[in-house]
């Protein structure tokens, strides 16, 4: 909560620093403070407290999921540094626009109410709207904006219709209000109460980019600023999931032969069509963006499963996902500003002669992203599997493993280029910053994959 | 509670029939109705009396659409003081009531400095 008040005011000093002209100023008061905010946010643990008449409710889940989050955001902040120096003309706009987006990512994590899951789910679709155009020149920058805009509405008219039904029935909009109706009404829900529950699936589906609710992710992640595709395609999955399974568990778990079929049925679809079709893309953002959808058909095996583990879950598979991605990231980001070349995959050709240290992270997180040993990929891929097996669902796990098998495939891809195929012989140099990240998101996917305990433990 | 079926909100769909309905019937009442008598002068837009100029799909300064909307949002914050200056008397009791609208104010202003610091009321 108190990581809510102080971003806000955060947000607010960023647009002020900027228009008095303290453009130095502004990405290190933005680290500081969002390190403040997680030292701050973490002495929360354990103190489970519910804030404003139950409207936001910061349990353990909602405290590790902010401090992801955030962890996640001050990778992209560092990035930000150099991929904003040639153009700073609005540079405080889109630091508080992305702080305003995190602020809506916590809201979603932490909601007791729907009233905040909608207000949460706006605050960060709005604000990504504007990011994905903020390329202003750019016309596949505009494109994406006005897509995400478009198609975004819609969702978000589904959710709503979806928040109005479930209250019809049950007539409040506390989880735990809800909670109790179905257990005390389990025999003789009406039928608005099912409706409700499909139609809040479809907005929040849509969030995270559950087939065939994807359409619009290919062409918004490859026309954002990358920069913004990296933010987007971490924080907004974090959030999202956290938010679907935070609703799910805590409402429906006592009804789930209602729906559970049909989420096994997105899952199944979700993991074969983002795997496939990443299988054929030549460009490196569209590929990843393919990769995220076929991610969110695994982790929806965790709300398949619904258990409190499914938390675990969902927060290393997240955790290991955000870390992998935004190195792939980085790794794209650095090999762009030294040429301007596309986002094509030949891009990291040679790329093991011309800085081996890149080679090597972007080798780590596209194992990680595969699901290979010593990674965290593979230990959250394992945990996943093994608590969706021990709820029953074992032909599911078949087809996921079977789906990451094809993974591997498209991810050595990029592998296979940047240690075999020729490409410019230019040594590539790296800005400090971007080393850092690499440095401590290849720890942090090692870490995850070695020492796993450290998350799984502490829960 | 009591459980609300699909027919409770039957009132709702007869509304919506009935707002339809009203806009069909006037539509149609008013072409069968009205006097048909065609002339230059009865054809054109009708714009105050004055003879219309032009055509109104003009491109416009892109800066009248930033003063609007400032307008716009400017005005509506306005709405959350009525309600409070209404209750102000039976809430004189409350300690935080005062300090809460001074707040809102103030948030009010950074919002008013930041677009002047940013020169979105410039016109040239």
């Amino acid at each position: 909560m108190k990581a809510i008040i102080i971003l806000s005011a955060l947000g607010l000093a960023t647009m002020f620093v900027g228009v008095y002209n303290f453009k130095k100023a502004l990405l290190p008061m933005i680290l500081l403070g969002l390190l403040a905010v997680i030292g701050i946010n973490t002495m929360e643990w354990n103190t489970n407290i519910h804030y404003y008449n139950d409207m936001l409710y910061f349990d353990n889940w909602a405290v590790s999921f902010t401090n992801l989050i955030l962890a996640v955001s001050i990778l992209v902040f560092l990035l930000s540094g150099q991929y904003f120096k040639k153009n700073t003309d609005h540079l405080e706009d889109n630091y508080s626009i992305i702080i305003f987006t995190i602020i809506g990512a916590i809201l979603m994590v932490s909601y007791s109410n729907l009233a905040m899951l909608f207000i949460g789910i706006e605050t960060l679709s709005i604000s990504l709207y504007i990011l994905a155009g903020s390329k202003k020149t750019s016309l596949a920058s505009n494109e994406a904006s006005l897509k995400y805009f478009l198609m975004g509405s819609f969702a978000t008219g589904f959710l709503l219709f979806g928040i109005v039904l479930l209250y019809g029935a049950s007539g409040t909009f506390h989880l735990h209000g809800i909670k109790d109706y179905v257990i005390e009404n389990h025999a003789s829900l009406p039928t608005i109460f099912y409706v409700g529950i499909l139609l809040m699936m479809v907005g929040l589906a849509f969030k995270i980019s559950i087939v065939p609710f994807h359409f619009w992710t290919a062409d918004v992640y490859e026309g954002s600023p990358t920069l913004i595709t990296a933010f987007m395609a971490t924080v907004v999955k974090i959030a999202g999931f956290a938010a679907f399974l935070r609703l799910f568990f805590t409402c429906f778990s006592s009804i789930t032969e209602h729906f559970v079929p049909i989420l096994c049925i997105l899952a199944v679809l979700t993991m074969f069509l983002g795997n496939i079709t990443a299988v054929y893309q030549n460009n490196f953002k569209r590929m990843l963006a393919f990769s995220s959808i076929s991610h969110a058909g695994y982790m929806l095996l965790a709300i398949i499963a619904l258990k409190e583990s499914s938390f675990i879950a969902i927060l290393l598979y997240t955790a290991a996902y955000s870390v992998a991605t935004i190195t792939a990231f980085a790794v794209l980001l650095m090999i762009k500003a030294a040429h301007q070349e596309n986002d094509s995959i030949d891009t990291f050709n040679g790329l093991a002669k011309r800085s081996p240290f890149m080679a090597f992270t972007l080798t780590i997180a596209m194992l990680s992203l595969a699901g290979i040993p010593i990674t965290g990929g593979f230990f959250a891929k394992y945990y996943l599997f093994a608590n969706t097996i021990s709820a029953g669902y074992t032909w599911l796990v078949v087809l996921a493993v079977f789906n990451s098998a094809i993974g591997v495939y498209y991810y050595f891809k990029v592998i296979i280029a940047a240690y075999f195929k020729e490409g410019s012989e230019e040594k590539l140099s790296i800005f400090p910053a971007y080393q850092l990240v690499l440095i401590i998101t290849a720890i942090a996917t090692l870490l995850l994959g070695i020492l796993p305990g450290l998350i799984t433990e502490m829960m | 509670m009591a459980t609300a079926n699909p027919i409770d909100y039957l009132p709702i769909i007869i509304q919506f029939i009935v707002a339809i309905g009203f806009v069909i019937f006037g539509m149609i009442g008013s072409h069968l109705l009205g006097p048909k008598k065609h002339s230059k002068v009865k054809d054109d837009s009708f714009e105050c009396g004055i003879e219309a100029q032009g055509n109104a799909r003009l491109p416009f300064n892109v800066k009248y659409f930033l003063t609007a909307i400032l307008f716009v949002l400017f005005d509506v914050e306005v709405i959350f003081m009525y309600p409070w200056a209404v209750n102000f008397r039976d809430n004189l009791g409350n300690g935080t009531w005062f300090w809460e609208m001074i707040l809102f104010v103030v948030f009010l202003m950074l919002g008013f400095l930041y677009i002047i610091k940013k020169g979105a009321l410039d016109w040239d």
